[in-house]
């Protein structure tokens, strides 16, 4: 039983660490994203985008003097690890904003976020149900339903009227597929096969092919992850059709790659100035792609938030960032955006790949 | 055409699959451990290759390299490790446990060195297309599909032709009496474990020439290619490779009946409906 | 100190998972890798009578559920009588791999991948249960009758029975005692336990998804079953709570952000590897 003993007085011990109280001179925002296991290729660009823009506003001397920390936890895209990240958090850190990505755990901390008053930021997730989940919980970019209806009128008004879907086999995915089964058909397309593939696969081929089958003028396209490996099995297969998408596509290596060339997506008028996106580069050493964009967006709304709080005196909890991030309502980060609801409504543009750039094709505009 | 082009791809990705499964094969049937951890080898493998390509090895080179590396590593888990708990007559759970960390530690140096994201070999040639009549695969596939059946062919010479392979089958059917008559088991097995190690890394390199490279990408492979085992017989060398090919098959073509969603679904309803009426799988063992 | 209640919560739940998972494994010597699958049956059964347009309370919903469970772990472990050893280990990962399928795409009975929110909070005889310390009472009292009931059932002759059936079983079959009924009613056991953590799991979390009854969830329980020591009841509470509390004292590791989560997976992964070699029977586990 010595064994149990030790075990016990360490878990003890570790326990009374964990409950130090932070720095009193910073101010501690927490992210909870998966940053291990198959979700960290989406996480870790997640929580990139949120460093990158509090470093830049602590080099400028952080807000009123105060420096701002965020504190990442790893969740592993799971929802029970998010309530207890979420509960240390908000019990040890005492933090009153969140950045979240993924709609499960999302989901799973949205009643919390709603009893605690703590403002949860999701940037990331896109699934339909998150739009009313909780008060407390701000969506900075549409549910992906708003652009898929976008998407729709516009292939439709374009004369393409047969379609194929392709979606990930997981809560974004299926989010978009079931908006493309509803959306597509309104504007007087049909849909005339469906095909899943599972996150983190990046073997598209079979899936390509059977819809391939079915003859469509477009595949409507919803993943999240490997987008570059399934432009190039499509150019390998020789494939014909058009293929569109959301926001998702607007990855740099995708765009720069020869294979995705026809694509057609619609974009969120969200882009990184380029010297912004060669400062991101120089230090992670990676693209600066969508969810990293994303985030950084997030952070500055969440920044922006913040000043006025200070600006006004006022305690930095989760209700007074959350009423004056609803009060200001108009955010200039990267992109302009507006919060009518607890989620964002935002400029949005139909986009092609051409010669290696994401190219304009029309203005549209979100309801 | 469509089932033509189908049974191609399905074909690349079992061959692929089917060395995984052999060379799982060889160490399960030896050792008798659930080495989970060759799933961190065959990622790493991959990695490694990468990073040779990067700094301007051929590719030759960089495999060979990589090889060398993985049946370097997987020698040192069964010296240090394995061979350390069955010294301590650990259980099979017990074995499993410390393997599954032994897995962890590979995958996150790899997410801590190479970060999450999905890398891509530079290498040019590897999307380049050949057509044969109505199918269309790159060089990287038909790489795949020769490496594979010369790994299958050359681990079959292997077992039956030379020495080391004959010890090892003799260990392997009876680990007691090896003992007795100093087949010495415990260094047997540090070879297997090498060999498995070695074969495993190439299609931890030609899987993600073609399709990319990920850290945690390793277990779903390793999973199908356990199960491809089971179901061809523990120790029957061509079980495993046709169970494999049969199974990636399988998966692709069912796409031609029912939606991709349930593919894997269906694949291990099957298997353990087989389980039930086989359960010693389709070659018998030996 | 909701943080310490949660985990309180979450770590009696997985105490309940393994007292199921050491009945099966450690006990009865049924190597199972699918207990994930069946405690994930058990949570969705309870969301589903919970928010049925006809709503069931909660204690009624958890009885469906253990019930369910009882039935459906006999059927999964059923291979177990007929297949034996490795074979078994891979066909239970075939039902694990089975079950995850179901409970991603049944989109009509689960919620597929997108899983199901707004599960209402459970109430004991009409007492509303809310805030998460009222949860840890509720998880407490169902974690002292687990361990209760694990505890009597192992001093009992049945308990004797299992022990000797895993030590030889063809002895135990020639001594005259029925070994199948004795493998159902230990499977029959464990599943009404499982069915039961799941139950509360639904409602501590109010949502759930597929991700949580995962391989990789299979595979937890049974490290924290081994860690903490097979075949005892000490080592089934053990386990659960240094395995969940591992995570949370990595944290205290002061490590680049970049790299942070990957590390503390890898010293989690070191610190496993080094736990077997030194203390293979687990912290409170009878000597292998």
């Amino acid at each position: 039983m010595r064994g149990v003993r030790i075990g016990m007085a360490a878990l003890a011990a570790g326990l009374v660490a964990i409950c130090t109280p932070a720095n009193a001179e910073t101010i501690t925002f927490g992210g909870i994203l998966p940053l291990t296991g198959p979700g960290a290729l989406i996480g870790t660009a997640e929580m990139r985008g949120v460093q990158f823009a509090v470093d830049q506003a602590n080099a400028k001397g952080g807000m009123h003097g105060d420096q701002i920390a965020v504190q990442f936890e790893d969740n592993q895209a799971k929802p029970d690890q998010s309530i207890l990240s979420f509960n240390k958090l908000t019990d040890l850190q005492h933090v009153s904003v969140i950045f979240t990505g993924y709609s499960g755990p999302t989901l799973a901390m949205a009643p919390l976020a709603t009893r605690k008053k703590v403002l949860l930021v999701n940037a990331g997730a896109q699934a339909d149900a998150l739009s009313k989940a909780s008060p407390y919980l701000i969506n900075t970019l549409p549910t992906i339903g708003g652009e898929i209806e976008v998407l729709s009128q516009w292939l439709g008004s374009e004369g393409k009227k047969k379609a194929a879907v392709m979606f990930e086999n997981d809560a974004a995915g299926m989010s978009g597929r079931d908006d493309y089964l509803k959306f597509f058909p309104e504007s007087g397309g049909t849909i005339l096969a469906q095909e899943a593939t599972q996150f983190g696969q990046t073997d598209f081929r079979p899936a390509l092919l059977k819809l391939a089958d079915a003859k469509p003028d477009v595949m409507l396209v919803a993943i999240t992850a490997g987008l570059l490996q399934m432009a190039q099995q499509y150019k390998q297969l020789a494939l014909k059709f058009t293929v569109a998408g959301t926001t998702f596509f607007a990855d740099p290596s995708v765009i720069a790659d020869p294979s995705s060339a026809g694509f057609v997506h619609t974009q969120l008028r969200i882009d990184a100035p380029p010297d912004l996106a060669a400062q991101f580069k120089a230090k992670y050493g990676t693209d600066m792609e969508f969810f990293a964009k994303q985030f950084y967006n997030a952070a500055q709304i969440v920044l922006a938030t913040l000043d006025k709080v200070l600006a006004d005196n006022k305690p930095v909890t989760g209700e007074n960032m959350h009423d004056t991030l609803l009060r200001i309502k108009k955010f200039q980060g990267l992109i302009p955006l507006e919060f009518k609801t607890n989620t964002a409504s935002v400029p949005m543009d139909i986009n092609i790949m051409r010669d290696g750039k994401d190219v304009l094709l029309k203005e549209m505009k979100l309801q | 055409m469509l089932a033509l082009q189908l049974l191609a791809t399905g074909l690349v990705t079992g061959c692929a699959l089917g060395v995984v499964a052999i060379s799982f094969s060889l160490v399960y049937a030896t050792t008798k451990i659930f080495h989970v951890a060759h799933a961190g080898i065959y990622t790493l493998g991959g990695y490694l290759a990468w990073s040779l390509v990067l700094y301007g090895a051929p590719l030759l080179i960089a495999v060979l390299i990589s090889v060398a590396a993985c049946a370097a590593l997987g020698a040192l888990i069964q010296s240090q490790l394995y061979a350390r708990l069955e010294r301590r007559r650990a259980t099979h759970l017990v074995v499993l446990i410390a393997s599954l960390g032994a897995l962890a530690v590979m995958q996150n140096i790899i997410a801590a060195v190479y970060t999450p994201d999905i890398l891509q070999f530079p290498i040019e040639w590897s999307s380049r297309m050949v057509s044969v009549g109505a199918i269309r695969l790159d060089y990287t596939q038909l790489l795949t599909i020769l490496v594979s059946l010369a790994a299958y062919a050359g681990t079959m010479l292997f077992a039956h032709g030379t020495i080391l392979g004959k010890r090892i089958r003799a260990v392997a059917s009876n680990p007691m009496l090896a003992d007795i008559t100093r087949l010495q088991p415990q260094t047997v097995y540090v070879y297997v474990i090498a060999i498995a190690s070695a074969l495993v890394c190439l299609p931890g390199i030609l899987v993600p020439l073609d399709l990319g490279l990920q850290p945690y990408n390793g277990v779903t492979p390793l999973l199908t290619a356990t199960i491809a085992m089971i179901a061809g017989g523990v120790g029957s060398i061509t079980g495993a490779f046709v169970l494999s090919v049969a199974i990636a098959v399988v998966q692709n073509l069912s796409l031609l009946v029912i939606p991709g969603e349930w593919s894997i679904g269906v694949t291990f309803f099957i298997f353990v409906i087989f389980m039930l009426f086989r359960p010693t799988g389709l070659f018998t063992a030996r | 100190m909701d943080f310490l209640y949660s985990y309180i919560v979450l770590a009696e739940i997985y105490v309940l998972l393994g007292l199921s998972t050491n009945l099966l494994v450690g006990i009865a010597g049924i190597f199972s890798v699918s207990q994930a699958a069946v405690f994930g049956v058990g949570a969705y059964i309870v969301a589903h009578f919970m928010m049925a347009p006809d709503p069931l309370s909660f204690i009624p919903s958890l009885a469906i559920a253990a019930v369910g469970c009882v039935a459906l772990n006999i059927l999964v472990t059923l291979p177990a009588l007929r297949v034996s050893g490795d074979y078994f280990v891979v066909t239970s990962f075939g039902i694990q791999l089975l079950a995850t399928a179901v409970f991603t795409n049944w989109t009509a009975g689960t919620g597929g991948a997108n899983g199901l929110p707004g599960i209402p909070p459970p109430d004991l005889l009409g007492l509303p249960i809310e805030t998460t310390a009222q949860y840890a009472w509720l998880c407490t009292g169902a974690v002292v009758l687990g361990c209760l009931g694990f505890f009597l059932i192992m001093r009992a002759p049945f308990g004797r029975l299992l022990r000797a059936i895993r030590e030889d079983e063809t002895a135990v079959a020639a001594a005259g005692k029925n070994v199948l009924r004795a493998k159902v009613s230990a499977a029959a056991l464990a599943g009404a336990f499982a069915g039961t953590a799941g139950g509360l799991y639904a409602t501590f979390l109010s949502f759930i998804d597929p991700s949580s009854f995962d391989l990789d969830a299979s595979i937890l329980l049974l490290t924290m079953v081994v860690v903490g020591g097979a075949r005892t009841l000490a080592g089934s509470i053990i386990g659960p709570f240094l395995l969940l509390a591992l995570p949370q004292l990595l944290t205290l590791v002061e490590i680049p952000t970049t790299i942070a989560a990957a590390a503390r997976q890898l010293i989690y992964g070191l610190l496993l590897i080094m736990f077997m070699l030194f203390r293979p029977q687990g912290l409170a586990g009878e000597r292998l």
